[in-house]
């Protein structure tokens, strides 16, 4: 995937030098040209405004070093972590998505985002417009590619389960890097992440392998929602040692099922995915936890008995640059003897 | 005394329905276990799901199911609307409105706190609707209308300028009997007993007041009197079943129409009719959304409109509505 990507990007290269105006060198710009999600992204030079949507492009954009360039951030899931907060604090932040004439007055270059609803053209209410319709005013825009929707922008349903990985976050990081001029930082935070999952992947090399429920808190029309396979949480789940116990689910990211379904899977463990504050820690969703292991209908479950259901965050489990320290902390989690 | 013996069959089969409910879910638990569920409880997970996943929910689609019939054909009679509904009397889109405020104002998170909520905006857009629409019935229909209208705007405007508060929501939005747990709907028994007595007492004066107003009047009926208590009985019957289940369209206005089709108009007996047919079709319609898609589940209020809007139309074609 991420070969093929980079042989399209310099594919359209070669082909914007060979026949292209727009590629002429003498400007002192140089013009890029890299695929995203099946949209060519081309920047004369590295941007310059980037307004980053969502926690995984926020953290994205602290990691790869262009705090300075963010104009807006916005709707965090939860606390950044540790190493992005100071660069956080001082960035301009919303905690609801701005609309599509708040976004362009802050005269943006570029639009990061997390997920992939906010280019949707008919989806939610606070939609930036299609990517189409922010290019053609200059604005370069770019999904994570683990979220890629397919042709007919339906977002979560449309999810190619095979391209939900960390080779693809490493590939965005890569092209990220190129498209900002960053590549060094780009290679360091890959290298970084691999190293730290590789680590965490040998010790628990055979360790027997949890099953792991990451649930939603509360109940949404009396039915629970759950990460399937699709979900970034699979992967994760994957590296720490564990396998998630609704990976067979592939229809969406986030399944809804009967109460009843989950007693009968009966995971292991039951991580409670607490979203969505700016502030927010895993303590938050302790309530929600309470809930569980007090409810009569689940005391017979493996993790009700044995006080694995576990405060978390819904940011750990999306596809980014918290890669590797949700690698660890879940495998701390699930392998405790092994990992600390 | 063949109304009588039917009422009986018609309790014979929600009986039966009742104990489909207790075996039908994500999987087959036979007659077997559910007695042995209910009355040897052992704490394995089949006797656990039967307990306190499918009686609570089979209780609140009882309680739910009967304050819909009943509270849909109390709106009918003291309306004389065919077409009327709690929703008419904005009953609906107080309790959202309210629940909306709890959930994003004061912070009510949860189901038996909103409960309360649900109920008293209920209550107060009720007595809103009838203040301005006084008795007549166009006028409180009209009133019932924009009063809804209203609160619906301010519903959808509060959803959307608050995106965690509209994931919370959305359960308000499309209603549901698996929420229910065993709090909650003992919480509601009371509720749906002064209800129902409420309407078994109304049932002569709903039937004078279908003659007419100057008739009624001529009869002796006190028709503000019996207004008011039969509004006072669908805001406690309606803002109870939303209270448990969120709103659930088309049993209150379809099942009183089929009570009316068997048992002819006289209230005395279309009343108790309704309260037993309801809960047959909701529990039947919460059956069926437990199986068609699983591992999830069709929400009951999905349900309900998708079988219930074509059974609507074919009623109403196929015979001109009786007179109420």
């Amino acid at each position: 995937m991420a070969a093929v990507r980079v042989v399209a990007a310099v594919l359209s290269l070669s082909l914007l030098a060979g026949c292209g105006p727009a590629a002429e060198a003498d400007s002192g710009a140089r013009s890029i040209t890299v695929q995203n999600c099946g949209i060519d992204v081309t920047v004369d030079g590295p941007p310059k405004r980037m307004f980053a949507a969502y926690q995984p492009a926020i953290e994205m954009a602290h990691a790869l070093g262009i705090s300075d360039r963010l104009v807006g951030t916005a709707y965090l899931d939860a606390e950044v972590l540790p190493e992005y907060a100071g660069a956080q604090a001082k960035a301009k932040y919303f905690k609801n998505l701005p609309s599509r004439e708040e976004l362009l007055s802050l005269n943006p270059d570029f639009v990061l985002s997390g997920f992939n609803d906010v280019f949707s053209a008919a989806g939610s209410d606070s939609s930036f417009g299609s990517r189409k319709s922010l290019a053609d005013l200059g604005v370069r825009t770019w999904i994570f590619s683990p979220l890629c929707p397919t042709a007919d922008g339906k977002g979560d349903e449309a999810i190619d389960p095979s391209t939900v990985s960390m080779d693809n976050v490493y590939a965005d990081l890569r092209d990220l890097g190129r498209l900002f001029g960053v590549e060094d930082r780009a290679a360091q935070v890959i290298a970084d992440q691999q190293r730290r999952i590789a680590a965490v992947e040998t010790a628990v090399k055979d360790a027997p392998r949890p099953t792991v429920a990451i649930v939603r808190p509360g109940l949404e029309g009396g039915q629970l929602t759950v990460s399937g396979g699709p979900d970034f949480g699979t992967v994760l789940i994957r590296q720490a040692g564990g396998v998630n116990a609704f990976a067979d689910l592939k229809a969406k990211r986030n399944v809804k099922i009967s109460v009843e379904e989950f007693i009968k899977r009966d995971p292991d463990y039951v991580l409670v995915s607490g979203c969505c504050d700016a502030s927010l820690t895993p303590a938050a969703s302790q309530p929600d936890v309470d809930k569980i292991l007090g409810n009569p209908a689940y005391a017979n479950l493996k993790a009700v008995r044995g006080k694995r259901v576990i405060p978390w965050l819904f940011a750990n489990h999306s596809a980014g640059v918290r890669g590797a320290y949700t690698t660890e902390n879940l495998a701390h989690i699930l392998h405790p003897d092994l990992v600390n | 005394m063949r109304r009588a013996a039917g009422l009986a069959v018609c309790v014979g089969v929600l009986v039966l329905v009742v104990l489909l409910s207790l075996c039908v879910g994500n999987r087959w638990v036979g007659a077997g276990d559910v007695y042995r569920a209910l009355l040897d409880f052992s704490g394995s997970d089949t006797d656990r799901v039967v307990r306190y996943l499918r009686v609570p929910r089979t209780v609140a689609g009882l309680l739910v199911g009967a304050a819909l019939g009943l509270s849909g054909g109390l709106m009918q009679g003291v309306t004389r609307n065919p077409l009327a509904d709690p929703g008419i009397l904005g009953v609906n889109a107080g309790a959202a409105v309210a629940v909306v405020g709890a959930i994003g104002l004061l912070g009510v998170h949860s189901l038996t706190g909103y409960v309360w909520f649900a109920m008293g905006g209920a209550l107060v857009a009720t007595v809103v609707v009838y203040l301005i629409g006084g008795a007549a019935p166009v006028k409180l229909a009209l009133a019932g209308a924009a009063i809804s209208a209203l609160l619906g705007s301010i519903t959808s405007a509060a959803t959307l300028l608050d995106l965690s508060t509209l994931n919370e929501y959305r359960f308000w939005v499309v209603g549901s009997l698996s929420l229910a747990t065993g709090p909650i709907v003992a919480q509601a028994v009371p509720f749906v007993a002064i209800g129902t007595v409420l309407a078994v007492v109304l049932g002569r004066s709903l039937n004078q007041l279908a003659l007419g107003d100057e008739l009624a009047q001529a009869l002796g009926t006190r028709m503000h009197l019996v207004r008011v208590l039969a509004g006072f009985a669908v805001v406690i019957l309606a803002g109870t079943a939303t209270a448990i289940a969120g709103p659930i369209g088309f049993i209150g206005l379809a099942v009183p129409h089929v009570a009316r089709r068997i048992v002819g108009p006289d209230y005395r007996h279309l009343l108790p009719w309704s309260m037993v047919l309801a809960p047959i079709v909701l529990l039947l319609a919460d059956i069926l959304g437990r199986i068609v898609v699983r591992p999830a589940e069709l929400q009951v209020g999905i349900v309900t409109a998708v079988i219930g809007a074509p059974l609507f139309i074919a009623l109403v074609r196929r015979r001109r509505m009786a007179g109420l």
